[in-house]
């Protein structure tokens, strides 16, 4: 009888923890960020609070972040390695709920390379230069249902702005990298940017002699064309025109953007990939480097797809091109969320 | 001890982590814009650290470690000369717009950027050009990366974009339609830029600031023997100031109008000099009264002097003559909204302290300031000199916020000591 009682009374426990989170779960991803950001607020004291926020529309703040390590640009707001458990457990809470599950994936995959560079003894004179201690969390606004706010996350090979106004949200800009681009933990084989670098490649791979003839520029592009300070650029676009793709292709296309589209949570995710179909027979696929690609392994070359609002980058980094990748996700018509706020 | 720090930065570069950007090349971005009758570029030069030495070498050319203004503009004019620019295969003359060097031990680690921004005058032709931009500097060390902005002018399309395998040699195929309707369009976005371009020309040319705020100084005040003594009445300092400034204006139009039309050139070197002259002139003035009720008349004459100045920046803009007219506009509307902002932060704290004995402390202090810039702008611009004076005033400014609101504070703090002066004087 008594055991009995104890195993329901056990479902029973189970069943309520299992619940929390699926109610969680079923809020909209604005909503959830809220809640959090209160959460994670509540665990700060009034000074590390002041240190987290800035005004919404802080300019410098906005544009405070880079792929280099935090030792070169310094970040503003609180770095994790500045709190406590309680804290640090409750900003990542925060950003996980900013982003989707593949997306959290590989922010922490990111973050865990540059653990990697730490172990390797990067780092001068002794200070740390590495590590998931050294990304910093900042809060731009005041967090709220209806009005803008922004959350952002980054630190070395990494910048998530994620700008929240209402039910909407947006990613743009952000930075992901990688460095190493190829690593093992705990007996697995992580690649941060593997998904990118697989899909550039298949799509690459299918396209015919014409195609490729378009695709391809004949010069090498050394690096990011617009990196970390040049919000707001649109460049001229190259390479092959979606129009002139397969349908398969046009998936496959689809497909890669969404793996920087996909980073934030599903909803918006969602809307982003619809925004981006909508101006996709004016969108542009150009590669540079290398014409083999495999799947499976990091490739070597440059690509950009650019559409009416979107500019993707994929930059290998000279000296070390397979483990070492920038790349950038923008909407030039859209940094921090400014067609959001103006509505 | 040269060798020592050569030896000391190699080192670094050894030791550099496996995570930093261990780059053997100098990055060269350009990105450019074309417009009806110019180019805009703008470069990120990012020498990497097995390259810094050749490139601190190129740039610190007196080996002294830090790298000076007139280095960053040295080093500027340099590049420019290294490339080459042409327009329907007429060679195009760039013109330097602004060059920002940061410190050697940023740069040092591979990470510092270089910014250079230039412009090129663009003479008219038919409606398919090609633009080609040839960049030869550094070549062995040099990686290149050259893009267009898409032109915001439906009149301008780019058409096609050709490189060579380093990005060393860029072309352009752009079409041009020679419509009417669409050159107001420009003009009008030019002229909200080239009102920001005149409020900023003020508030980041501390020159023409500090002889503004040193020709304020006294204007409260009456010229008695030779001396400074009691002020006037709240109405007739108003009327002063406003006289002032005014005549400033009237000063400075007229010489931007006619130099900014290309009526009137000037060289610049011996215009520079002569501001630094109007700032000492008033300087000296604030101390002890050299051309007492005569300062609107004084201020109309310096006034032409720091209207050629203005005009040199439109000339660096490479406008066209009749963009010219049309953002000339612009340009002084925005040079008088800041300087009015400027007169309005301060006017009220210079009456309040006026009344007081404390503005004796401030007109001599500021005076003196004032003077000490201008005789070190002056050996500046005469000798090639460098002197800290820059460095001094532009913290200065930075704080300026700060600087208005103590100085409102000391009136209001030395309010009640009001009347002693003006009992003195009587």
């Amino acid at each position: 009888m008594k055991a009995k009682f104890a195993r329901l009374l056990r479902s029973g426990v189970l069943c309520v923890i299992c619940l929390v989170p699926a109610g969680a779960m079923a809020q909209a991803g604005p909503a959830r960020m809220l809640t959090a950001v209160n959460a994670f607020f509540g665990t700060l004291s009034p000074s590390q609070k002041q240190k987290l926020s800035f005004a919404y529309d802080d300019q410098e703040q906005r544009m405070r972040w880079s792929n280099l390590p935090t030792t070169m640009v310094p970040r503003a707001g609180l770095n994790l390695g500045s709190l406590s458990a309680t804290q640090r457990n409750a900003a990542m809470v925060l950003v996980a709920t900013a982003l989707s599950a593949r997306g959290y994936k590989k922010v922490q995959e990111i973050m865990g390379g540059d653990e990697v560079l730490k172990s390797q003894g990067g780092g001068r004179g002794g200070a740390p230069m590495f590590g998931q201690d050294l990304y910093y969390i900042s809060v731009l606004g005041t967090p709220s249902a209806s009005t803008p706010w922004m959350l952002q996350f980054g630190g070395h090979h990494l910048a998530l702005n994620i700008t929240v106004a209402g039910d909407k949200g947006v990613l743009t800009p952000t930075l992901t990298a990688a460095q190493p681009g190829l690593y093992t933990l705990n007996g697995k084989s992580v690649r941060p940017l593997g998904a990118e670098s697989d899909k550039a490649a298949a799509l690459f791979n299918s396209l015919d002699a014409q195609q490729r003839s378009q695709a391809v520029l004949s010069s090498r592009v050394a690096d990011l064309v617009l990196g970390p300070g040049q919000d707001g650029k649109t460049i001229q676009p190259e390479g092959l025109k979606a129009t002139a793709m397969t349908e398969p292709q046009r998936t496959m296309l689809m497909g890669l953007i969404s793996e920087w589209s996909g980073i934030i949570y599903d909803d918006a995710a969602a809307t982003r990939l619809a925004e981006v179909k909508a101006g996709l027979n004016d969108t542009w696929f150009a590669w540079s480097g290398p014409a083999t690609a495999n799947v499976g392994s990091n490739i070597e070359s440059y690509y950009r797809v650019q559409g009416p609002n979107l500019v993707i980058e994929y930059a290998p980094q000279r000296g070390d091109p397979a483990m070492h990748i920038h790349t950038m996700y923008r909407d030039p018509t859209n940094d921090y969320g400014r067609r959001l706020a103006a509505r | 001890m040269r060798r020592a720090a050569a030896a000391f930065t190699l080192l670094l570069a050894l030791a550099a982590p496996a995570g930093a950007h261990t780059l053997d090349e100098y990055l060269q971005a350009t990105l450019i814009s074309v417009q009806k009758s110019r180019l805009m570029a703008s470069m990120r030069l990012v020498p990497g650290v097995a390259v810094f030495p050749a490139v601190l070498a190129a740039v610190d050319t007196n080996a002294d470690g830090t790298i000076s203004p007139s280095e960053d503009q040295a080093y500027a004019h340099r590049v420019l000369d290294d490339i080459r620019i042409t327009l329907d295969g007429q060679t195009l003359a760039p013109q330097l717009v602004s060059a920002k060097v940061p410190a050697p031990d940023v740069l040092k680690d591979g990470l510092g950027e270089i910014r250079i921004d230039f412009t090129a005058a663009l003479p008219r032709g038919a409606v398919s050009r090609k633009l080609v931009i040839e960049n030869r500097h550094l070549p062995r060390v040099s990686a290149y990366l050259v893009n267009s902005l898409v032109s915001p002018d439906p009149d301008i399309r780019l058409q096609v974009q050709r490189r060579n395998a380093d990005q060393s040699v860029y072309e352009l195929d752009y079409t041009q339609a020679s419509g009417v309707a669409g050159a107001t369009a420009v003009d009008t976005v030019g002229f909200g830029e080239m009102f920001r371009l005149g409020l900023r020309h003020i508030a980041e040319g501390t020159d023409h600031l500090l002889f503004l705020l040193a020709l304020l100084l006294p204007t409260p005040l009456l010229a008695w023997g030779g001396r400074w003594m009691g002020c006037t009445s709240v109405r007739s300092s108003l009327l002063h100031i406003a006289g002032v400034v005014t005549a400033f204006t009237i000063g400075h139009s007229l010489t931007l109008a006619l130099a900014g039309l290309g009526l009137v050139t000037v060289r610049s070197g011996p215009v520079e000099v002569l501001i630094a002259v109007s700032i000492l002139v008033s300087a000296v003035h604030a101390l002890r009264p050299l051309f007492s009720g005569k300062e609107a008349i004084i201020a109309a004459l310096f006034g032409l002097i720091h209207g050629l100045a203005f005009a040199t920046v439109l000339g660096q803009l490479g406008l066209s003559q009749w963009e010219r007219a049309v953002n000339l506009l612009g340009f002084n509307l925005g040079i008088e909204a800041m300087q009015l902002a400027v007169v309005a932060a301060t006017l009220p704290s210079l009456l309040l302290l006026s009344r007081t004995p404390a503005y004796a402390i401030l007109r001599v202090g500021g005076a003196l300031f004032a003077g000490l810039a201008a005789l070190c702008w002056i050996v500046e611009r005469t000798w090639g000199l460098q002197t800290p004076v820059d460095l001094v005033v532009n913290a200065l400014a930075q704080r300026a916020m700060l600087l208005a609101t103590l100085l409102l504070l000391a009136g209001l703090i030395c309010w009640p000591l009001r009347g002693a002066s003006v009992r003195r004087a009587a």
